[in-house]
């Protein structure tokens, strides 16, 4: 009898990445918790914690090859510690500083963000700061660079959301 | 350009690809700075339609190679030279002496004409702006104003002729022709250095900005790529920005002229892209920063050039963040798009917490596994599901949850997978013969968690993908894959 090989996945997209690694934290966060679980605090604060698992496991299957992935890990690991003292204060400008300058590279080629002239500045004025409050990372970007880290972003958020979905289907009746 | 040479040569002379380029310029500057032309280039009409055929072709040839293009145009204005030289000899003595193989017969230069006159002259501006546009080559270090002053047409003409101070022509009738081409530069001071000096062509080419966009000609600039690189620094922006190569694109490839820094790396990426795209010829001489060439009718100077590079690749990337967010085919315009994109980033996260909210609430007891993990994978759309319910080995509760139920839908539309049992073995699971998705309802959910129970047993944790092969009733189990 012909045993039916299911077509292998390619173990290192994205997708594979990410639903491994998501995987892995929901189950330890899922071990974690007790069984009554049924207090909404309790739930909100699980789906907290699934939140940020997922967006962890998000961005560290992009590793940091991208500015939002940085920004999204780097922020991640600050915030749950939400009380940080002055001295991480420093480590976190420096980051910041880190970061700026590195996109400050990416700027030289263009002439200004989002205050240019020509239709790119007008157009773009009102929309561009909303989308780098969407994306993370996006702060200190020029236009250019912050399209790029959209598109990027987006494609990962899909994936996200699939991977998701599909684990929650997977576990609802 | 080269069938247009060619044309006008079977006309004349078939020999103008053996002239010498430089001769030929600086025997044209000499005969442009020469008071004593003359007015009579009217009358040489062969020569005025050879150029208004050289003038027109060039827009139909686009891939053209460079230094022939260099070479013809220089041939073509040494030609010019000569017609006017061979009128009059006492003009056009020393450099000029070429013989005349030219056989304008109509060609008569009689008189002495000061520059004056020479410049008011519309024939002779006419056509000389024509050629300007196609002396790419040679580099009119200083000379560039005062002559392209005198090209400038005082109306008559069809040529545009950018002129970049009028020092001599009051009216200066700007774009009175179809033609349009950065004609100050490649005209004048041909006696200079032709070989240098190209800041200042550039500074010259940066300001005759062609204001009007007409169709049939294509603008050129005199200043070699190559030799921008030599330039300092100072001059560098201008030059990166203005210099072009000699091709002949009717569209030009544009890119960032970035001074030599940080963005190089990348610019230089996007202009080998661009370059690629854009069809163009031969590779430039410097690689350390990006050669921008503006278009037709479009400013040159180099803020707004770097500002069309940047709108350029911004529009790449909305063309390609179009395609990933749906529904946005229909959208024309940035603002939209953008709207649109922020909408759907939106939506996207607002998701990615709704899940999160479902999974905290949802499954309180189970356990992921890699099963799980690999029949997610497996189950794209269109393949098969794949039975593999993770169940920690550690046997807890039934961890499925699945409960009987009516109408599976199986949304990803798996046609020929009529699934009525689900069996799963340690080795070698085998698809069971799928009769039919609404068969054996009633008994599937006992088989089914009959399986399910012996699996749990059976230690489901051994990462067997291949052998989970189960089947799901599709009345019995909703599974979204």
């Amino acid at each position: 009898m012909n045993k039916y090989n299911p077509p292998r996945m390619n173990p290192s997209s994205l997708r594979s990445r990410f639903a491994t690694r998501f995987l892995r934290t929901l189950s330890k966060i899922n071990a974690q918790k007790p069984t009554s679980s049924s207090s909404p605090t309790e739930i909100f604060r699980r789906y907290r914690r699934i939140k940020a698992a997922a967006d962890k496991s998000m961005a560290y299957s992009v590793r940091s090859r991208r500015t939002w992935s940085r920004a999204m890990l780097w922020k991640l690991r600050t915030r749950p510690c939400g009380r940080r003292s002055v001295k991480t204060s420093t480590i976190i400008k420096s980051r910041e500083a880190r970061k700026t300058r590195h996109e400050k590279q990416n700027k030289n080629t263009t002439t200004t963000t989002t205050t240019t002239t020509g239709e790119d500045g007008v157009v773009f004025g009102v929309e561009a700061d909303e989308l780098r409050e969407l994306v993370p990372g996006g702060e200190a970007m020029d236009l250019y660079n912050l399209l790029d880290e959209t598109a990027h972003y987006i494609k990962c958020l899909t994936t996200q959301v699939q991977v998701m979905k599909k684990i929650a289907d997977f576990y609802s009746p | 350009m080269a069938e247009v040479l060619n044309r006008t040569a079977a006309q004349r002379q078939p020999t103008w690809n053996t002239r010498g380029l430089n001769s030929a310029t600086e025997q044209v500057g000499n005969w442009f700075l020469n008071p004593n032309w003359n007015n009579s280039m009217d009358q040489s009409d062969p020569f005025e339609s050879a150029l208004s055929s050289m003038v027109s072709s060039p827009a139909a040839a686009s891939n053209v190679p460079v230094s022939g293009e260099n070479v013809m145009m220089r041939e073509l204005i040494g030609k010019l030279g000569n017609i006017c030289n061979s009128g009059d000899a006492s003009c056009y003595s020393t450099p000029l002496n070429s013989p005349p193989r030219l056989n304008l017969s109509m060609v008569n230069l009689p008189n002495q004409s000061t520059l004056a006159p020479f410049s008011a002259d519309p024939g002779f501006a006419d056509r000389a702006a024509r050629l300007s546009c196609f002396s790419t080559g040679g580099n009119f270090g200083g000379l560039n104003d005062p002559l392209m002053d005198s090209f400038k047409l005082s109306g008559n003409q069809s040529v545009n002729v950018n002129g970049t101070q009028s020092n001599q022509n009051s009216p200066m009738a700007g774009n009175s022709g179809s033609d349009k081409k950065n004609t100050g530069v490649s005209r004048s001071s041909s006696p200079e250095n032709a070989e240098s000096g190209v800041s200042k062509e550039e500074s010259s080419v940066s300001q005759q900005i062609p204001s009007r966009n007409d169709a049939g000609t294509r603008k050129r600039k005199s200043i070699p790529r190559g030799k921008a690189k030599e330039t300092p620094s100072p001059a560098a922006a201008d030059d990166k920005v203005a210099s072009e190569n000699d091709e002949s694109n009717s569209k030009r490839s544009k890119r960032d002229g970035a001074p030599a820094g940080n963005g190089n790396a990348k610019a230089t990426n996007d202009g080998d892209e661009k370059r690629s795209k854009e069809n163009s010829k031969p590779p430039e001489p410097p690689k350390d920063y990006i050669h921008v060439r503006a278009r037709r009718g479009q400013a040159t100077d180099s803020h707004s050039l770097a500002e069309r590079v940047r709108r350029e690749k911004i529009s790449e990337r909305m063309k390609f963040l179009q395609d990933l967010v749906p529904g946005c085919n229909k959208v024309i315009g940035k603002a939209v798009m953008l709207d649109e994109i922020i909408n759907y980033v939106q939506s996207l996260q607002r998701q990615v917490e709704f899940l999160s909210m479902k999974l905290a609430t949802v499954n309180p007891r189970m356990d992921v596994n890699m099963e799980a993990l690999l029949s997610k994978m497996f189950q794209s759309r269109g393949l098969l599901p794949q039975g593999i319910y993770s169940m920690d080995s550690s046997a807890q509760a039934f961890p499925f949850g699945y409960q009987p139920q009516q109408g599976l839908p199986l949304n990803n539309g798996i046609p020929n997978i009529t699934e009525t049992q689900f069996s799963m073995k340690t080795q070698g699971f085998q698809l069971p013969s799928i009769n039919g998705f609404t068969d054996a309802n009633p008994q599937v959910g006992s088989v089914w968690e009959d399986d399910l129970q012996s699996i749990v047993q059976m230690g489901f944790g051994q990462n067997q993908p291949q052998s989970y092969q189960g089947s799901i009733t599709t009345g019995q189990v909703k599974i979204e894959l």
